[in-house]
């Protein structure tokens, strides 16, 4: 080999060698960092035969129960039920709820798995938007209830 | 060489394969069906006179008679539009029963009371025409939502044995009533009169 | 009448566009110098209608035209007048006509400003403009027309406009990244340009590099403005989300960092040359792509605009046929070319190289976060989503190597730099770095890695920008000498140090800050570092189109008064949505900000607090980048372009069309 293709291969295994070590570490925090969804029934029941650990990170998404959000006489903490089509999961908050979280709508809530039906949330998602309903809550909630009666305003000046 | 090509193509094929995935993605977004109730019988209902809540109505205040079940609230802006239409309509003997629903109940936010929700009823149709023989308060918005209804006005004729002929979305008006509704409308009451 | 106006105005438009983007690039194959004057007028045509038709659309929403159907859901006659003129963007069809006007705006001023630049090859770039903009016309006619008539049964007043969008920062916001976004376009049009004449030489990058410069400032601003209005607006204290629709707009602004680099290499030494096509592609690319994710809401973000699958499908369709077409067309003619300039492993090309792969990094780590939770969905594996931590992860990885590369470029040599004479430099800057850090941060009272490892970058940024300067003026700072530097060197001295302010802002930030939401009745009172927060009232307050519970909140350090603050809960009853407006008060050194959360049952309320330092900075570094791009768009070398050229232009001209059959044979 030449001077000149062996530093050429040098360069090359070198570069190889960074981009798999930069596409290891990508995939190792990507795998840390990725929250699985889960919908109530499906932290009861188990998604895809499987139940999620106490401990585990998660993001659910379901109707706040009416008449379940309960403040903390002393504390910001709020506690709330969580349903979807099936059981209902608890979910504890220490925090402002945003400014659209009501009773009857659809929230995400990321944060940790306490035990089988409770979650301890570090965060609380409604979306800007009157009528939000999670993208995969309404996936697990096909055609099983109506949609929530919309605001709507079309081409016949609906109001 | 080959190689060469290879590597400029890639970009190329990077980008189809995530097109594939948005074309997928554009899809597969959870959507539900507006249900229509057209040909079917109205749901079971038991729901209060907005007016009063000790009057209860169920499903048997449809039968027998051919009516017009207008869903509507004072808060949208084109059912009060439609109202002195509908109140037209009454004069000429067609029975309308509305089927309330409010936004405004909401303890959170410091919503409306039922009193004032009377008061603004009361108000709006002195104003603008009462079409209405009654009104069914949907308390919690289910019964509009088993409707199949997505907002208001939408209006829904019932034949006589309950059953629902035709759903419309949006305003009712003299040219919509013409076009969609009449042909439907004699016949039920024919019907109705034979029957 | 007007709206109809506007209408035609539109269709008027696309009839522009279309011609604009057919007969010059015929003219440019043919080789007929008829057809290429075609290009400047109708360029500037499809420019006039299609302000014309945003004027008309403008002049709707001030006199409250509710007979047209976007001005009906976007606005209302109470709305305050100032904000009718912004809600014309608002909403979906609008915010795509100001898109439309800013991509006609932006072929128009390169009709203008291209004197130098030989007429086929403006034509080209016109051309290929007018095609894009074809698309987007068709789109904006067929599938969201923003004059959609109610009539014969129109409201008799508006929906009114989404109170998160009745802000100062929204006003400025969407222009300033639809600047950026559509700018672009144009280095964009000049690769496929030089693609399409097969003449890949370091001219078309000296021609492309101040649009692109242009471009990646305005979106510089826009993103900042952004950042800046989530900030305040939505109440969460914080100023970057990682949310789809951010990334979106972060995704070109990295590929067009890369690409403002790679273009200044190319211009002086005509290396990278098919690398450089390549970005310019891709920053385009990942604006419509953007565009495309907030537009068609197949991501779901906490603030995209509503969705429907067919004009997404639509967006998507013009997106498949402009970045396919171009990365076909860049597939086939990028193989002839060839780089004969030699450069050694330490040099200043290696150095921008290494910039390239770290900002190529960061896109893809950004692209892959965003759109890995809809391609894990799509396959099947369930929804899930990528979290801050991911993002934060690796741009902290990534930060370290490409500062290093940040402080020793600008330092080095074109071919080959002797790393040891940039030993004592660095020394120094190494040095003195690590020294200015203990400094600082011994002022906060909690210590953190990060915030060291962060802090000294910033210093060596500063340093070693300062010791360049020293280096270039042979270490003799005075006026004289600072002169005869460049506008374009100064452009990158600004752009360095400004990103140094925005690294030492965000540093700071997220290491210092302290926050605390807490339940207090009227009265009660919090402490967070030094600053004694009392919550004295609540008072009703009546705006023009909503009320609002305001709370006072006085804020007393070390026994002095520093500020009353303000944190307002807004309810607009014609949207019936509910907005927090934060309390703010803002100075160079910390922000102190109050938001106002529910009322409980027992008359307490919710309340977050924030004490947040330099958070100030993260803005003003993006606003100094900015003025860097400003500077070096001005650089004298572009306008000596302009002049040196223009006579030569006429000569290779005649030549090129000469030569244009065998371009593409």
């Amino acid at each position: 080999m030449n001077p000149r293709r062996k530093k050429r291969l040098l360069a090359v295994t070198g570069i190889v060698a960074l981009i798999a070590i930069s596409v290891s570490l990508m995939l190792y925090s990507l795998n840390q960092n990725i929250d699985l969804f889960y919908t109530p029934s499906e932290i009861i029941n188990g998604k895809d035969g499987r139940l999620p650990v106490p401990g585990q990170r998660l993001r659910v998404g379901g109707m706040v129960v009416e008449g379940s959000v309960e403040h903390d006489q002393k504390e910001l903490a709020v506690t709330f039920n969580l349903v979807d089509v099936g059981p209902v999961v608890k979910i504890i908050y220490k925090g402002l709820l945003p400014d659209l979280f009501r009773e009857g709508q659809g929230i995400v809530a990321t944060g940790k798995l306490l035990d089988a039906n409770t979650i301890m949330a570090d965060e609380v998602l409604a979306k800007h938007d009157e009528e939000y309903m999670p993208p995969e809550l309404a996936e697990a909630m096909k055609g099983i209830r109506h949609e929530k009666p919309k605001q709507i305003y079309d081409a016949e000046g609906r109001n | 060489m080959v190689k060469k090509y290879l590597l400029l193509f890639l970009p190329l094929v990077l980008f189809l394969l995530l097109t594939f995935f948005l074309v997928k993605g554009l899809f597969s977004e959870a959507r539900y069906e507006v249900s229509t109730q057209v040909d079917r019988q109205l749901p079971e209902f038991s729901l209060p006179d907005v007016m009063d809540e000790d009057q209860l109505y169920t499903r048997q205040v449809f039968e027998n008679q051919v009516t017009l079940i207008n869903v509507w609230g004072t808060w949208c802006v084109t059912c009060a539009i439609e109202l002195p239409f509908l109140t037209s309509l009454r004069e000429q003997g067609v029975r309308i029963v509305g089927l309330y629903f409010e936004q405004d109940l909401d303890p959170d936010f410091g919503g409306k009371s039922l009193q004032q929700i009377r008061t603004d009823i009361r108000q709006t149709l002195n104003q603008l025409g009462n079409p209405y023989q009654f009104n069914i308060f949907d308390v919690n918005r289910d019964y509009s939502m088993d409707l199949g209804v997505t907002g208001a006005p939408e209006t829904f004729l019932v034949d006589m044995h309950g059953r629902v002929l035709l759903h419309h979305v949006g305003d009712l008006n003299e040219r919509v009533w013409q076009d969609k509704f009449l042909a439907l409308y004699q016949q039920a009451m024919l019907e109705q009169k034979n029957g | 009448m007007i709206a109809e106006l506007g209408q035609l105005s539109l269709i008027l438009a696309m009839m522009a566009s279309m011609c604009l983007g057919f007969y010059p690039i015929v003219g440019a194959i043919r080789g007929e110098p008829r057809l290429l004057i075609m290009a400047k007028p109708m360029a500037f045509a499809m420019f006039a209608f299609t302000l014309l038709a945003y004027m008309a659309l403008t002049h709707a929403f001030v006199t409250d035209d509710f007979t047209i159907k976007y001005v009906a859901n976007h606005s209302n006659s109470l709305l305050p007048v100032y904000y009718k003129y912004t809600a014309v963007w608002g909403g979906h069809e609008g915010s795509f006509l100001l898109w439309m006007l800013m991509l006609s705006g932006w072929t128009c001023a390169v009709a203008i400003f291209s004197r130098g630049v030989p007429l086929i090859m403006v034509a080209r770039v016109l051309g290929v403009l007018g095609a894009i903009a074809l698309g987007f016309y068709l789109f904006l006619i067929l599938a969201s027309n923003p004059f959609e008539s109610l009539l014969p049964y129109f409201p008799v007043d508006g929906r009114d406009l989404n109170p998160l969008l009745q802000d100062i920062g929204m006003i400025i916001h969407p222009p300033m990244l639809y600047m950026g976004y559509v700018g672009f376009s144009v280095a964009f049009a000049f690769a496929i340009a030089a693609l399409m004449a097969g003449r890949l030489d370091s001219t078309w990058a000296r021609w492309a590099r101040p649009w692109a410069l242009a471009a990646w400032g305005f979106l510089t601003l826009g993103i900042t403005l952004g950042s800046w209005w989530a900030y305040y607006e939505l109440g969460w204290g914080g100023w970057w989300f990682w949310d789809p629709v951010e990334n979106a707009s972060f995704m070109p602004w990295l590929a067009g960092t890369a690409l403002i680099h790679s273009l200044a290499v190319t211009e002086k030494r005509k290396v990278f040359k098919a690398w450089t096509v390549l970005l310019a592609i891709s920053a385009f690319s990942l604006s419509l792509l953007g565009t495309f994710l907030v537009r068609s809401g197949i991501i779901v973000s906490v603030h995209s605009f509503a969705s429907d699958p067919e004009r997404g499908l639509f967006i998507l369709g013009l997106l498949v046929l402009v970045i396919g077409c171009s990365l076909a067309l860049f597939a086939m003619r990028s193989s002839m070319l060839k780089s004969n300039s030699r450069y050694q492993l330490v040099s200043r090309e290696m150095m921008l190289i290494g910039n390239n792969v770290f900002l190529t990094a960061a896109t893809i780590v950004v692209l892959l976060g965003t759109l890995l939770p809809l391609v894990h969905k799509e396959l099947g594996l369930g929804s899930i989503s990528v979290g801050e931590p991911f993002f934060n992860q690796m741009f902290t990885w990534l930060i370290v190597p490409f500062v290093v590369l940040l402080a020793m470029g600008p330092m080095s040599r074109w071919k080959r730099q002797a790393i040891g004479d940039l030993k004592s430099q660095l020394l120094w800057a190494v040095l003195l770095g690590l020294v200015m850090t203990a400094l600082l941060l011994t002022s906060f009272e909690r210590f953190s890695m990060l915030a060291v490892l962060g802090t000294f970058l910033v210093f060596v940024i500063v340093l070693t920008t300062i010791q360049e300067i020293l280096l270039r003026t042979n270490q003799q700072i005075n006026w004289r000498n600072l002169r005869k530097l460049s506008r374009s060197h100064w452009g990158m001295v600004l752009g360095h140090l400004g990103f140094a302010v925005t690294l030492l802002g965000i540093t700071l930030t997220s290491n210092f800050s302290e926050e605390r939401e807490v339940r207090l009745n009227i009265g009660d009172s919090v402490e967070l570092q030094n600053y004694q927060f009392t919550f004295k009232q609540v008072r009703h307050i009546e705006g023009p189109n909503y009320s609002a519970d305001g709370g006072v909140v006085t804020v007393i350090r070390n026994g002095e008064f520093v500020t009353e603050l303000l944190a307002e809960k807004r309810f607009y009853p014609v949207q019936r949505n509910v907005m927090t407006e934060a309390g703010i008060d803002s100075n160079l050194l910390r922000d102190l900000f109050v938001a106002l959360g529910d009322e409980f049952t027992d008359g307490s309320w919710g309340l977050r607090v924030y004490v947040k330092p330099f958070v100030l900075w993260i803005w003003l570094g993006a606003a100094i980048m900015a003025l860097g791009a400003l500077l070096s768009i001005m650089d004298k070398r572009y306008r000596l372009v302009c002049v040196s050229k223009a006579t030569q232009a006429k000569n290779i001209e005649n030549r090129q069309i000469a030569g244009t059959g065998a371009d593409f044979g």
